[in-house]
């Protein structure tokens, strides 16, 4: 477990108290009770713990993608939760990016289609949105591969493709749910040293829900869930 | 990348389904496009066919527009060869007819029926109207008609009489005495309304006038221009034309013509139902489509709301699928319309005679571009009505639950 690259940045993004509850069926179930957690600029945070134990929700509501019961998520400052649809996706397409166990490609896209697609939502101009989708699909090793579609491309190279769309707008913060989950164990490491790469050269901040070990060894902070609350904490 | 290039993509990414649905689209606008355009073509004869029974005008008494009389011309318009000279004057007037109604009984000597008469000028009532199509025996009036008629077959059946034979009109005149004149049976008129075809009896102008002792006095004048755009601007020109000789109605031929706008709202009611019924096909067919389309990609829907994208784009794509839906199947739908429209009107298919016409014409669907243009405008907004709500669903799914729908 190596520290993190600054002491005491400012956080990007943060979670207060936040708790969630899912019906199923007539039960109410608790993912996540009572959490709070920061994240700086530039850190490299691993979201471990078992099946059942609130990281996915956890991501999901400093993510934005859902609201909690209780509590704040703020995003540089601001506090999301009275946000409308329209200003929560557009603080996910500026500042976030999101990397998903299956991938999520647009099937209909091709590579350098996908990771132009953030930046359309942007405004971004054709030219522009297609240098630097190539661009960055040369950051993570497929820049050649930039006109193949997702189902051409194998389970690694999909999952840079998805890298390089969660980096396309320059986000602050990049989501990851079992990004490695789906990959082989060469494919997964190559997929962490680049995250590690990218973390590094580009000052991302990344939070990672895993159960991967490698994972977790290669974070800033590990924060360990357990019953959706956070057991602890450790550099 | 806009919502059309997205709805392109997926579409061509379900080709067989998308091929199903266009091709449902496609029967639809060919069904909507034809139908419209017969109901065109059948609104156009009807009308054309009023118009040659009654004109594009007719000047009568303010009263006879909205009175019976009482007796014979009670309601005429006297000076009727000045008014018919004046009216002609108006630059888009191409025919004025002089007509007297009035009724009265005609008798072969042992028989007497009663009947409903028509004076005309012949000649400019042959060359104007539709009699001649109804000539069937016999030939219509020469000249001023001098002593002779032309009847309903009806008229003459009940009668016993052919053409050639000799027959005694009578009825009363102006002043309210009873008159009689003898008339020979000139040709036979195939009415195709049976009540007039049993009553109808046409003589020359001179020869009612002798009758009804109406010199210089007609029921009214039947005008007809050189284009129905006219008619404003020609009713305008008449009344004042026609202010010398006292207070006249000018009456458009749609407010005679109560038969036409019946039939026509008939037709309407009839076409608008099968219209309904079509549109109400293709809504569903496509609506179902549209919801298979949004269940297969909610995983998709919820990665785009992840990356950013607003409820409003997501709802646009879905919605700009149906629109594309709705051109591509309206393309084909109109080579469809061509084809089946040929076919149609090379088939030499006879269709029953229409209202006021004597005999079946060929059917013949007309190429109206409205027609298609209103096929093209129903199908997109079927389909865009179609695609709401699976669109506005998809706008609104959970991210969370779309990203971990299976």
């Amino acid at each position: 477990m190596s520290a993190p690259r600054q002491s005491s940045p400012p956080p990007v993004l943060e979670a207060e108290s936040v708790s969630k509850s899912y019906r199923l069926g007539a039960s109410l179930v608790t993912a996540i009770q009572d959490v709070s957690l920061s994240v700086a600029s530039g850190e490299l945070i691993a979201l471990k713990g078992p099946s059942g134990s609130g990281k996915t929700t956890l991501l999901n509501l400093m993510g934005l993608l859902d609201r909690p019961d209780r509590g704040v998520v703020r995003v540089g400052g601001v506090e999301a939760e009275g946000l409308d649809e329209n200003a929560r996706s557009d603080l996910r397409r500026d500042q976030f990016g999101f990397v998903f166990q299956g991938f999520n490609l647009i099937p209909v896209l091709s590579a350098a289609e996908n990771v132009s697609y953030p930046m359309a939502l942007k405004g971004v101009g054709r030219q522009e949105r297609r240098r630097r989708a190539i661009e960055l699909l040369e950051s993570v090793g497929i820049g050649h591969k930039h006109a193949v579609r997702p189902d051409l491309l194998s389970g690694g190279e999909r999952q840079r493709v998805a890298i390089a769309r969660a980096l396309a707008n320059g986000p602050r913060v990049v989501f990851a749910d079992e990004a490695t989950a789906n990959l082989d164990s060469h494919t997964a490491d190559e997929v962490l040293g680049l995250v590690r790469r990218l973390n590094e050269s580009q000052g991302v901040a990344f939070l990672l829900a895993t159960h991967d070990p490698r994972v977790v060894a290669r974070a800033h902070r590990v924060v360990h869930l357990h019953d959706g609350r956070i057991l602890d904490q450790a550099p | 990348m806009n919502a059309f290039s997205l709805a392109y993509r997926n579409l061509a990414r379900q080709r067989r389904r998308t091929l199903l649905i266009e091709a449902v689209v496609a029967f639809g606008f060919a069904a909507l496009a034809l139908a419209t355009g017969f109901m065109i073509q059948s609104f156009d004869s009807l009308r054309a066919a009023m118009i040659q029974q009654i004109g594009h005008l007719q000047v009568m008494h303010p009263s006879a527009a909205t009175n019976s009389e009482e007796t014979t011309l009670e309601f005429g318009i006297p000076h009727a060869v000045r008014a018919r000279a004046l009216a002609a004057t108006v630059p888009s007037v191409v025919a004025v007819l002089p007509r007297i109604e009035w009724v009265g009984l005609v008798t072969n000597g042992t028989r007497s029926v009663p009947y409903l008469g028509l004076g005309v000028d012949p000649g400019p009532e042959f060359a104007a109207t539709r009699q001649r199509e109804l000539v069937v025996e016999g030939s219509y009036l020469q000249g001023d008609g001098g002593d002779e008629i032309v009847m309903g077959t009806g008229l003459a059946r009940a009668l016993g009489v052919r053409t050639g034979d000799q027959l005694t009109l009578l009825a009363s005149t102006v002043d309210g005495s009873l008159n009689a004149v003898d008339v020979r049976v000139r040709g036979l008129l195939a009415i195709p309304i049976k009540e007039l075809n049993d009553r109808t009896l046409v003589g020359g102008i001179t020869l009612v006038s002798q009758l009804l002792h109406s010199e210089g006095t007609v029921s009214k004048l039947v005008v007809f221009l050189r284009s129905e755009r006219d008619l404003e601007a020609a009713s305008a020109a008449l009344a004042v034309r026609l202010a010398p000789i006292g207070p006249v109605a000018i009456v458009p031929w749609r407010t005679i013509a109560v038969f036409y706008s019946q039939v026509r709202l008939l037709y309407i009611a009839i076409f608008g139902f099968v219209n309904t019924v079509l549109v109400l096909m293709v809504v569903l067919s496509a609506a179902i489509v549209m919801t298979m389309a949004v269940a297969e990609r909610t995983r998709e829907v919820g990665t785009l709301r992840a990356l950013g994208t607003r409820p409003a784009r997501i709802r646009n794509t879905f919605l700009a699928e149906g629109v594309l839906i709705a051109l591509a199947g309206s393309i084909a739908g109109l080579v469809l319309a061509l084809a089946v429209r040929a076919a149609l009107n090379a088939s030499g298919i006879i269709l029953p005679p229409p209202p006021g016409a004597a005999v079946g014409m060929p059917i013949h669907v007309g190429l109206y571009p409205s027609a298609y243009l209103f096929g093209l405008a129903v199908m997109v907004g079927t389909m865009l009505l179609a695609s709401f709500f699976p669109a506005r669903r998809a706008a609104h799914l959970s991210i969370v639950e779309a990203l971990t729908h299976v």
